[in-house]
């Protein structure tokens, strides 16, 4: 129930009369706060999108195998699916949400980000499609210095 | 002054947009270290692009983006050479950050 209404918050009006002029759509962390204290990769997804049930294409990721240093650990990610939003989680930090994209019609959803790393862990990115699918990608890797100062 | 750098180029239709937001990032575990109090921790939470007015990246983030976060990202159908980029960042204490950049 609360996911229907999600969705249609996000097409309708509400959603833009509830958050500030300068940010349009919408803001995942009021929306959905949920997901940022999720302490897995799993109840992240699943505080996010309501399934765990990933399906592991149509997503590109590439990170690299060793990261010499953890505090900024460059993450390259892309998906040619109709996608509503592409979340990048992991699990070596305390919590496991990092980032949430709402694409729009503009978007050529291919994205270059930096992240902090305490441990070695996998990166998993999840893009939701409009088919409803979640197409997945996961990398994990392993990371010489830890980036979050514990 | 805090603010963003933005770098934008027009190639093949596709504008390729660089971004750095000059922001430290602290995490709760990172405040609480040097603070003692996680409610010290300060990061960007909201990053918003917009061209001519209309909305070409809009991303919600936490804690674990690097310090001084890079983003790269792309958009096409809108924008020519001249035309202005503009990014908004909005952190955990409701501090905005600014910045623009000309496609070239």
């Amino acid at each position: 129930m609360e996911r229907r209404q999600f969705l249609s918050m996000t097409l309708g009006a509400v959603a833009l009369a509830a958050v500030p002029a300068s940010v349009r759509a919408e803001d995942f962390r009021k929306s959905k706060p949920t997901v940022w204290k999720a302490k897995t990769v799993d109840d992240a997804i699943k505080a996010m999108y309501g399934s765990t049930a990933l399906t592991m294409e149509g997503v590109k990721l590439k990170a690299p195998d060793v990261a010499s240093n953890g505090g900024a650990i460059p993450v390259d990610f892309s998906t040619d699916k109709d996608v509503k939003t592409i979340a990048v989680f992991q699990d070596a930090n305390p919590e496991a949400a990092v980032l949430v994209v709402e694409p729009n019609k503009y978007s050529v959803n291919k994205y270059s980000i930096k992240i902090k790393m305490a441990k070695s862990g996998t990166i998993t990115i999840v893009a939701e499609g409009k088919d409803g699918k979640l197409y997945a990608a996961k990398k994990t890797l392993d990371v010489a210095l830890g980036g979050c100062e514990g | 002054m805090a603010g963003i750098k933005v770098k934008a180029k027009l190639k093949n239709g596709v504008v390729n947009v660089k971004s750095m937001i000059k922001h430290a990032m602290m995490t709760y575990n990172m405040a609480e270290k040097k603070t003692g109090d996680r409610e010290n921790a300060n990061f960007i939470t909201h990053v918003t692009a917009t061209v001519n007015g209309e909305t070409v990246l809009d991303m919600s983030t936490s804690q674990f983006l690097s310090k001084n976060p890079i983003f790269k990202f792309q958009f096409k159908g809108i924008g020519a050479k001249g035309d202005k980029v503009e990014m908004v960042a909005v952190d955990r204490k409701g501090k905005t950050y600014k910045g623009k950049g000309k496609i070239k």
